[in-house]
């Protein structure tokens, strides 16, 4: 559990799926920061830098690829990787990840456990407990 | 006959001037006796002579005239008044008369033959003429534009939409190179490939792009897209008569297919994210990550709210279909409005209460009813209202009034709110499909669809008009009519 202590930054502009991402990755020892849209997140992250990103694709101000994008240019967070959510039905253009940390990309409907399988894995964190739990 | 006639006339003659001679030289015999050898020789001379001339004088005369009148009426046969019996004239003249008669029937039989070939030729003529006339109203009346070029690459044929889009007067342009006339490089050069392939290769169909009015296009107006089809003519000899080039505007049916394809997209987009909630919370649920029963049941209402959202934004999105594709079925009732709306308060009243929103119905003193789909109506006065609550502040108020507008012969309920208000970029937007204000999406959930229901409730069904106006930190209004009388009623 103590890998787990690492912060995960959650954004979406969904209440409901902030809370529940956040209780899942809580449940599991994560400490938890969340935003509801970009421009939130993008304050957040450079005022305390979280380990990883979860993050959907269309928000309000600034969306997900455009948060990410300007996350990497900054020094302070351009290491930080990012998982991201999205409820478009097709892929995102490879071009535009490549100017991001974005390491997953999920669809939703998504499953938490899976988001936690993905977060554990980009943070190096054993998922035997999960695989238990499940 | 004639000749003998003539025989006989001239006999007659000699006769008539030998008895006047013979009477003149027996008259004067008595008056000359006594008188020189010499002087008597002179008297019988000229009274043998005198009567001689004189009655030759007379006949040359008559045969002159009796010609001049012949000649006169073969000038009228010529002016086809010949008489159907045939030329009168005198016996003399009668081997030219008979001649003249049988050349003049000759020609008259030609003549016939020529103006009843003229008559067919004028027939053919008229009769082509109103077929090209016929053509060219039926090429006119494409809304495609075609364009025939000949084996020199000049213009044969035009339609006015080949002209008003390629920017050239198509009835005057005939003969002219089809460089000169057309701008556009690519489709010049299509013409020209297909010109070279010959009558052997086969139809081009090639989606080109142009702008919308063609070529005398000044303005950055929005491109057009066009199916250009280019068919190689043969001339009969198995070399090419020329190229018929059709250019059919697909810009509609292209914005209808995206059209199409974004609501798809967007419907599914939207669809996905209450559907990822519903999906979430019951896998919290079965990894029993809900630590107690309070979670356990804030979890369920989630679901429960969650597929309520779905529900609804099905329903909208059916009724928005069927109401565009004009298969919605209508049940016109007399519709007391006021009732209509005091329905509406009351059912939603409890979400009122608590956001502490004051809720009220007014209404003049004597409203009239209208033809309706009582229930689209309530669906109508309900989206209004309930978005008057989702976006007004505790404390605030929603009033509904119904009242008579006779200047339009309708009536018209109007929602006001004491609201967040509409930002003016988005007023103009707030009626189109999925259309949310992002900075309100954390202030109430929504699917977009509401206001466009009510749009086509309103516009569509009923043919009523709605409007908003809205003022930032003080409100929204917004006012529909119906007319009294039912849609289509005169």
């Amino acid at each position: 559990m103590s890998d787990r202590e690492k912060k995960i930054l959650v954004v979406d502009d969904e209440a409901h799926i902030v809370h529940v991402v956040s209780l899942k990755l809580t449940n599991a020892g994560y400490e938890v920061m969340t935003a509801h849209d970009g421009e939130e997140a993008l304050e957040l992250a450079l005022q305390d830098p979280p380990d990883l990103i979860i993050t959907d694709l269309q928000m309000p101000y600034l969306s997900g690829v455009e948060l990410c994008v300007q996350l990497r240019e900054n020094a302070k967070t351009s290491e930080i990787p990012a998982i991201m959510l999205t409820a478009r039905g097709y892929a995102l253009p490879q071009d535009e990840l490549a100017k991001t940390n974005i390491k997953s990309v999920m669809s939703k409907p998504f499953s938490p456990r899976q988001v936690l399988e993905a977060a554990d894995a980009l943070l190096g964190v054993e998922t035997e407990e999960v695989a238990e739990a499940a | 006959m004639s000749r003998v006639g003539l025989a006989l006339f001239l006999a007659a003659a000699v006769l008539c001037i030998a008895l006047a001679a013979t009477g003149a030289v027996t008259l004067l015999e008595p008056t000359l006796e006594g008188l020189p050898s010499s002087t008597r020789m002179v008297a019988h001379g000229v009274a043998v002579g005198l009567p001689s001339a004189v009655c030759l004088a007379l006949l040359v005369g008559v045969g002159v005239a009796q010609v001049r009148r012949l000649g006169e009426r073969m000038q009228a046969c010529g002016h086809n008044e010949a008489p159907e019996s045939g030329l009168r004239a005198p016996g003399w003249l009668g081997p030219v008369a008979e001649a003249y008669d049988d050349a003049a029937h000759d020609w008259a039989d030609r003549l016939g033959t020529l103006n009843t070939r003229l008559r067919e030729v004028e027939i053919r003529h008229r009769l082509s003429e109103a077929e090209r006339d016929h053509a060219e109203a039926i090429l006119n009346s494409l809304r495609d534009a075609v364009i025939v070029t000949d084996g020199f690459n000049e213009l044969t044929t035009a339609n006015d939409r080949a002209g008003a889009l390629l920017g050239f007067d198509a009835r005057g342009a005939q003969h002219q190179p089809i460089d000169e006339l057309i701008d556009d490089k690519r489709l010049r050069e299509m013409i020209q490939e297909v010109r070279s392939a010959g009558v052997a290769s086969k139809q081009k169909h090639v989606e080109h792009t142009m702008p919308s009015s063609g070529a005398t296009s000044s303005s950055g107006e929005s491109a057009a897209a066009f199916d250009v089809t280019l068919t190689c003519l043969p001339d009969g000899n198995d070399g090419v008569g020329g190229v018929v080039t059709i250019l059919r505007d697909i810009t509609r049916e292209r914005e209808i297919s995206q059209m199409k394809s974004d609501f798809v997209s967007q419907a599914s987009h939207e669809l996905r994210t209450p559907l990822s909630s519903i999906n979430a919370y019951v896998e919290m649920l079965l990894d029993a990550e809900a630590q107690d029963e309070a979670s356990r049941q804030e979890f369920y209402q989630i679901i429960k709210a969650e597929a309520d959202r779905v529900s609804r934004m099905i329903d909208n999105m059916l009724n928005i279909s069927r109401i565009e594709a004009g298969i919605h079925s209508v049940e016109h009732t007399e519709v007391d409005f006021v009732a209509v709306c005091r329905d509406v308060v009351e059912a939603v009243q409890p979400q009122a209460k608590a956001k502490d929103i004051m809720l009220s119905v007014k209404s003049g003193p004597l409203v009239y009813t209208a033809q309706a789909d009582r229930d689209m109506i309530h669906q109508v006065v309900m989206n209004l209202v309930s978005n008057g609550i989702k976006y007004t502040p505790e404390g605030g108020r929603v009033t509904v009034s119904v009242e008579n507008d006779d200047t339009t012969r309708s009536v018209m309920v109007t929602v006001a709110d004491t609201g967040l208000g509409i930002p003016p970029d988005a007023l103009s937007r707030i009626f189109d499909k999925f259309f949310r204000i992002e900075n309100y999406k954390r202030v109430a959930k929504g699917t977009g669809l509401g206001l466009n229901l009510v749009k086509h409730i309103v516009e569509t069904v009923h043919k009523g008009t709605i409007h908003v106006s809205s003022e930032m930190g003080m409100g929204s209004r917004f006012w529909f009519t119906i007319p009294y009388e039912a849609p289509g009623s005169s």
